[in-house]
């Protein structure tokens, strides 16, 4: 039993550090992503489909000016 | 579109992968290795139907652009499990394959997990996002992995040539890509060449491998160099 635990420690460690290594990139990257299998051309990502300007978000009705947030 | 470059490595990296198989089918390593040549042939039929969709339906068509991220999870799992068995390689003397397939089950069923924590809140596409985020996601742990392995093989004083060969491919194979990522965010002028430069990597790993499998005989042996230690 504690060598089953044993290899489940290793493996969420495994992931914790693997989730920090790809953090630590797309915080600094430009949201482009990281294609490893194969010499086929990447194409855009399924929710980029075509050229059309991408919407305001939801939460930006109107073009009024954001006020300073509650706490401030 | 592609160009006529972009169709030119993607052949080559296809005949290089049919390379890999043919030469491990030649060399008797076919069943020893048999998850790193399912995960070969497995890229050889995925390409297929890659460019007949590419072909039928163009570059940018929902069709390919769903069929190449669908069909990029599946390959990213196999070169995943092919990982796997590499670990159950080096374990093996340790007799520590059944613990190598839970540690496998575990970590995949984990990073699974966190991929459709990250995309849940998503309205729209979920699967998709999950799909890519889980591709990702094991790219990452995939990346980690192999340097574990790496250190493993040089704890445990490895001496199989085939085994390190094909160990430390995959890991150039990755820090290429990593290093490709990175270059790409630090030289955001030239980002379009470390973009076609992907392409010529992803031949990388069949090449190795095809070498490997052709040029290195089964029962060869080399001797890791140690660490070095500094006199105090």
């Amino acid at each position: 039993m504690s060598r089953k635990l044993t290899v489940v420690l290793l493996a969420m460690l495994v992931l914790v550090g693997a989730m920090g290594l790809k953090t630590v990139v797309v915080t600094h990257g430009d949201g482009s992503l990281i294609m490893a299998n194969g010499g086929a051309p990447a194409p855009p990502t399924p929710w980029k489909n075509g050229g059309a300007p991408a919407p305001p978000t939801p939460w930006k009705n109107g073009g009024a000016p954001a006020p300073p947030t509650p706490w401030k | 579109m592609p160009g006529p470059f972009e169709y030119f490595i993607w052949l080559s990296c296809t005949l290089l992968e049919i390379a890999v198989v043919v030469c491990a089918l030649k060399k008797g390593a076919i069943r020893k290795y048999f998850l790193l040549n399912l995960y070969m042939a497995t890229s050889v039929i995925v390409t297929g139907a890659r460019f007949q969709v590419l072909t039928s339906h163009g570059f940018t068509s929902p069709e390919y652009v769903y069929l190449y991220y669908y069909s990029d999870a599946l390959l990213t799992i196999f070169l995943y499990l092919a990982l796997s068995s590499l670990y159950a390689h080096v374990f093996s003397e340790l007799k520590a394959e059944r613990y190598v397939r839970f540690g496998t089950l575990v970590l995949l069923a984990g990073t699974a997990l966190f991929s459709y924590a990250v995309v849940h809140e998503s309205t729209t596409k979920l699967i998709s996002r999950f799909v890519v985020e889980l591709s990702q996601n094991l790219y990452f742990v995939g990346l980690v992995l192999t340097y574990v392995l790496w250190a493993a093989i040089l704890k445990l004083r490895e001496t199989r040539t085939q085994l390190i060969q094909i160990v430390l491919s995959l890991g150039v194979y990755f820090s290429l890509f990593a290093a490709d990522y990175a270059l790409r965010n630090l030289y955001p002028s030239i980002s379009s060449l470390f973009i076609s430069l992907l392409q010529v990597f992803g031949c990388f790993l069949p090449l190795a491998w095809a070498y490997t499998f052709w040029r290195i005989p089964e029962d060869a042996r080399i001797v890791p160099s140690r660490l070095a230690v500094v006199p105090r």
